[in-house]
Parts: structure tokens; sequence; C-alpha cells
């Protein structure tokens, strides 16, 4: 187990910037996640944890010691690739005692080692099998406990749940997440799932071009996202974004004009999340354009005042048809206001 | 105004005469087999025959002319069998009737072939394998200079070629093929194109210079010398093969390796060539026949008949017998023929992978 530190990490290709900077500190056991989109350098930077690459500037530390040049075998670093990269030609046992064929360990403690690291993540029945005849959550597992079985400083898991289905997912967000705590081994996730990242990470860093836009918890990204890249990244149904203009302490979005406290000027970006809209009297006129039922809710598009937006009620079953007039409300406390050039969240936010 | 209407008795016209479409599908599906299975057989015929005859010839012939007689007896006999087989074939798709009439069929065939021709089979035409002068025996004197040499010695000296030439590709290729596969360096499209246009280049018109480098390095009727020069001509063909294969190895498997302890070398050893293990089966059965089968570049560099291997052997043989006993050149034939045809009975079904490639998960 080690404390992590990275320090103006950049990775140059010839031709192209994988990543820019990253400055990221991650304390002793602690399970972050690194959550952004595909190209954004979450896997680039994962490699360089591991090892397989080395940065183009900057440091990696463990621990406090510099480890840029240290190479992958020597770093104890366990990795889960999203293909889970099992070696086909061995069995199950002998690929989770693979690691340990590089230590000076005994065949007889190796193999208990093995044994009890499958038990913990539950696939001690299925040892002499090969990985072409295990499902892929059994692989996904075997991964884990190759990982596992070195008592790594630092587990890497690089998108592991994305090959699997969606209730093989459920179960293992929750097994991944008890094995993290039983161990205590710091752990970083990468993953372009959002629900992944919030529902096991401590903390979320979210990247996006090589850079990390934010980083906290999944509480403060999806409250007080910094950027307009966060705030339309994180939360599902997405938030709505809508331009408007601030002029003389009043911002003007399409029709409708409305108040704003704080400061604020010029072009802006107004985002108001799909569950702060309600239907209320008291609301602008808009139009229903779409209801699509969910299950648990319904989601709505509606063409308005404030232009086309999407909001959600709870219900199984639409209470609004299409084409129907209604007229809708928001919670001035929960919008935010962002700077159009910069994309930087302003300490303004509708008057209510 | 009604005539625009749909006509509402349109339903009936649905119902289609299921039985008499099944009847025309199954139908369809046997003449097909049927016209394919003929088909095969016809073209397969021209292949088939020679070696057959061959391995007839070589069990049948006396001193003297040739005799077609126990050919046509036997394919008398054989033919039908085929045929019966076929139709059965066709017609049943019960493993248990199918192996039964093949089971039955090739009794028959058996003890049909033992009472026409049976007494006409013999060893003798085989005798070059234990006495070296059947050539002298023959015609008194041999062509090809002083004593002929013990078949066992061409035998050794084919076997010494073909190995060494096996191991020398598949040590080269597989490491070669690594390297292109998993290294960006300068020039390695350069390379590769280079690789395919040698592959492309006849082989044949180097033949004279190949010779006189040979004659001054002082490897001239050595068979070092044939197994370099054999293995240097075949090899970017069994690279751009094996680079083929590492291409199919994923990348996360080595990474995973190399996080897991492992040197480049180790994961390379460990992980990545069990991965490409039918490509080097391949490649190593390929090389060795193409060895084994070499004639040209042989009856070029090696002349000393202790040199001599399988194929000049033959070649020798039939120079110097033909005309004059079938019989021992059709054996030494099936001799020569037997273990690339054994290694390609037991390999097959790797070689017929070797196109596809890939690994599986």
């Amino acid at each position: 187990m080690a404390r992590i530190e990275l320090k103006n990490v950049r990775k140059q290709w010839t031709g192209a910037t994988a990543v820019e900077r990253i400055d990221l500190a991650i304390d002793d056991g602690a399970f972050i996640a690194v959550l952004g989109p595909s190209g954004c350098g979450k896997t680039t930077t994962l490699l360089m944890l591991a090892g397989i690459y080395s940065p183009s500037a900057g440091e990696i530390a463990f621990d406090g010691a510099r480890v840029n040049d240290v190479e992958a075998r020597d770093r104890n670093v366990g990795i889960v690739f999203q293909s889970y990269a099992l070696y086909p030609n061995m069995s199950v046992l002998d690929n989770i005692m693979f690691p340990l064929r590089f230590k000076k360990i005994e065949r007889a403690e190796g193999e208990a080692r093995a044994r009890e690291i499958a038990a913990l993540v539950r696939i001690d029945a299925l040892l002499d099998r090969r990985p072409s005849q295990l499902s892929g959550g059994q692989q996904q597992r075997v991964a884990l406990a190759r990982a596992l079985v070195k008592r790594p400083h630092l587990l890497l898991l690089d998108e592991p749940l994305s090959n699997l289905d969606a209730s093989l997912r459920l179960t293992m967000r929750t097994e991944i997440r008890r094995i993290q705590r039983e161990l205590g081994v710091t752990t970083i996730l990468v993953t372009h799932d959002q629900i992944e990242a919030t529902t096991m990470a401590d903390r979320i860093v979210v990247m996006n071009g090589g850079r990390i836009e934010q980083e906290g918890t999944a509480k403060d990204l999806y409250e007080r996202p910094e950027t307009l890249f966060v705030a339309s990244f994180v939360g599902s149904p997405p938030i709505n974004l809508l331009d408007g203009h601030v002029a003389g302490g009043e911002i003007k979005v399409r029709e409708a004009t409305l108040k704003v406290s704080g400061s604020a000027a010029g072009p802006i970006v107004l985002g108001i999340r799909p569950e702060s809209l309600l239907v209320n009297a008291s609301g602008m006129p808009a139009k229903i354009v779409a209801a699509e039922p969910m299950g648990r809710e319904v989601l709505y598009s509606a063409e308005g005042a404030l232009g086309l937006v999407r909001f959600i009620e709870p219900g199984a079953e639409a209470r609004h048809r299409e084409g129907q007039n209604i007229s809708l409300a928001f919670h001035p406390e929960a919008t935010l206001l962002f700077d159009k050039a910069s994309g930087r969240r302003l300490d303004a936010r509708i008057a209510s | 105004m009604s005539s625009h209407a749909l006509p509402t008795a349109a339903a009936p016209r649905l119902r289609l005469d299921w039985p008499k479409l099944a009847r025309r599908a199954r139908l369809k599906r046997v003449t097909g087999r049927s016209a394919l299975l003929a088909f095969l057989l016809i073209v397969s015929l021209p292949i088939l025959l020679p070696y057959f005859w061959m391995v007839v010839i070589s069990f049948t012939a006396r001193s003297g002319g040739v005799s077609t007689q126990v050919l046509w007896t036997a394919c008398a006999v054989i033919a039908p069998a085929v045929l019966i087989y076929s139709v059965v074939h066709i017609a049943t798709p019960s493993r248990g009737l199918r192996l039964a009439t093949a089971l039955s069929l090739l009794v028959i065939a058996a003890v049909l072939l033992a009472g026409l021709v049976g007494r006409q089979l013999h060893l003798a035409n085989y005798r070059f394998l234990w006495n070296p002068n059947i050539v002298e025996e023959l015609r008194s004197k041999a062509t090809a200079g002083g004593q002929f040499p013990s078949v066992w010695i061409a035998f050794r000296n084919s076997l010494a070629l073909a190995i060494s030439q096996t191991a020398i590709i598949l040590v080269v290729a597989s490491l070669a093929g690594y390297y292109i596969s998993r290294f960006a360096f300068r020039g390695r499209e350069a390379f590769l194109q280079g690789m395919l246009v040698l592959h492309a280049f006849p082989a044949m018109t180097l033949i004279i210079p190949i010779f006189l480098i040979l004659h001054w390095i002082g490897l001239l009727d050595t068979i070092a010398g044939v197994m370099l020069v054999l293995a240097t001509i075949e090899l970017p063909f069994y690279v751009f093969v094996m680079k083929g294969f590492f291409d199919a190895v994923p990348w996360d498997i080595e990474m995973s390796a190399m996080t897991d302890g492992a040197t480049r070398r180790q994961a390379f050893r460990m992980v990545v060539l069990p991965q490409v293990r039918v490509g080097l089966i391949a490649v190593g059965v390929f090389a060795f026949i193409r060895a084994w089968e070499e004639y040209i570049f042989v009856r070029t560099m090696l002349i000393e008949n202790t040199n001599w291997v399988m194929s000049l052997y033959l070649f020798w043989v039939s120079d110097d017998i033909m005309g004059v006993d079938y019989g021992i050149v059709a054996a030494v034939s099936v001799f020569y023929v037997l273990p690339s045809l054994l290694l390609y009975v037991f390999c097959q079904r790797y070689l017929t992978q070797m196109t596809i490639g890939g690994i599986r998960g």
C-alpha cells in the first residue's frame, strides 16, 4: 500500500500529446476513479503509473520516492485490463500464481497465497480450468485475483466492468468495493462510466483533453461542477445547458429574462439539472415535445421560453401528453452559471 | 367504385403447401450435394490416380516393361466402393449407418483385392533399402560415376538439411516477426516492403552468383552451404507469416506479464510464444517439407554422391534405370514421399489455421 503522487506529469508521443499535465495525490488506501471520455488520456496515465510508459515530463512518486525510472516489473503494481489479459495457455491457478514466479517465494507458499486470494474473489472452485472455459464475470475475478496476489502497492483497474452484462456489472461493482475495503489497497479505477465512478470510488477525478478538469466527491462534481465539461459529463440524463447573455443584473435566455445575483457579465451558459425543473403554474410556458417513460421516472422534452429543455418527473407513467401545453418553473438555488468563453463556473446564480 | 376496394378474399391465397415446399427443399439439397461430391471426385482423380499408380507399381512391377493390369483391377474394385459410399452418405444423415457402410465396403474391397491381385504383390522393388548396388546389378555399370551410394546416406542428408533449415527458420522468423510486429523503428515500412519484394523475386535468377559465392567461401558441395542458401531465400515469407501471428496477440497480455514481474524476454517466452504455437507448427512443417522437396539448388550445389539428398538420389536412379525397371523408381518415389506425407497428415489441423492466425481466448 502506498501514497501515490503525480507531479506535472506529461506524456507526449511524436505528433500528439496524450497527457497535458496531471497533478494528483492519492492517499494510502484510497479508492479513486478517473472519469473521462475516450481519448482523454486516462489509460495513458494508468500505464504511466504501471511503468509501461514513462512520462515525458514530471514526476511519479510512490510514498514520496520518485519511481519514473523504475521498471514495470519492479513497481509492484497490480493491473486489471479491460480485456482481462489472462494467459490463455495457463490454468486459472497458474494465472494467479504467475506474478509469484518472479518473486522468491516457495511454490507451496505461493499456492497457499493464490488459493487464499481465489477464495477472497470467490473463484476457488475454478482453479483447474482454462480462461477460455470461464464466463466474463469469472475471468474478471481471475484477473483481479492475479493483480492482488502480489500484494500490490497500487491496484489499477482499466475499465474493468465494461465487458460485463448489466446485472454482473452491478454485482462486480459491489464485489470490487468489498475486496478493496478488505485489503485496504490503494486503488485507481479508470472508467468512462459515471455510475461506476460514483458508486465505487471515494473521490473522482474528471479528465478531459489530457488535463484534470476537477477532483472531488460525487456530490461535489454534481452540485458544484467547476467547468462546463464536468457539468455536462456528470449527471444522467444530462444537464440542460442554455446560452444566455448577462447585462445589468439581468440574464436573457431566449425569450426569458431572469434576475442574477452575484458577479456575471457578457455571454454565459445557464445550467439547470433535469430534476430541478418542475411543472408549476407559476413558471414559464412550454410545450411537451416528447415523453419517454424510463421505469421509475419519465423523461420529458419541452420547447418553451427557455428553448428546448429536458426534465424528469417521478412515476412510471407519463402524466403529460406530447403536444400538451404546460408551465415550467425551476429552483433558483439549483441553477449554475458558466462563463461561455472560459467554460468556468461563475460565482453567481439566478435570483428568486 | 367497388373495383378500387381491396379484395377481401386475399387471405386464402396466402395459404401455402408446406409439405410440397419442404419436399422441394430436400430435393434441392440432395441434388446440390450430389453434384458437389461428383465434382470433387472427378477433379481429384487426376491428382490421386498418379500417386495410386506409383504405389501400385512399386509393389507389383517386375523387371522389364510396365503392366497396368493390377492398376485397373484395383480401380475396378475401389471405384464402385467409393460410389456406393457416396450414395449412402448423401442418402442418410445417420453417422452409424455411414460408418457401417464404410466398414463393410472396406472389408469387401480388401477381400476382393487380396483375391484378385494379392499374389502379384511383392517387396522386391524395395531392395534398394538394403542393397546399394541396384544400379550396377541392373546395368552392370552406373552412369553416376562409380559406386551408387546407399539410400540411407541420401536420407540422412535430406533429414539434416530439412531439420536444420526448419530450426533456423523457426528461430529467426519468430524473433524477427515479433520484433517487426511490436517495435516501431526507423525504416520499418521499407523493411516490410523489402521483404515482400524479396519474396516476389524469383530466386532461380540468383543461381549463378550463389554458386560462385559458395565456391569462393568454400561451402560449395556441402549440406551447410545449401542449408544457408535455402534458409535465406525462404525466410522473408516466414517472417511475414510470423509477424501476422504476433499481430494477433493482444498487447494487454504482454503488458500484464510485465507488470506481473516478467522481463520483456520472459514475457515473450512464457506468454506470447505459447499464443503463436499454431503459427510455429505451420511454419515449421512448411519449412521442413520445402527443404525435403528441394531440387534445383541441391542439383546445382551438391556434387559428390556422398552429399546427395533424396531428390538427387531419385533423379540418378531414374536417370540410370528408367526404361529398365520402373518398379524401383516407383519404390524410391514412395520412400521419398513418405516422410512429408506423414508430417502433413499429423499436422494438417494446424496448417489449415495458418492463414487465419490469431489466438483462441
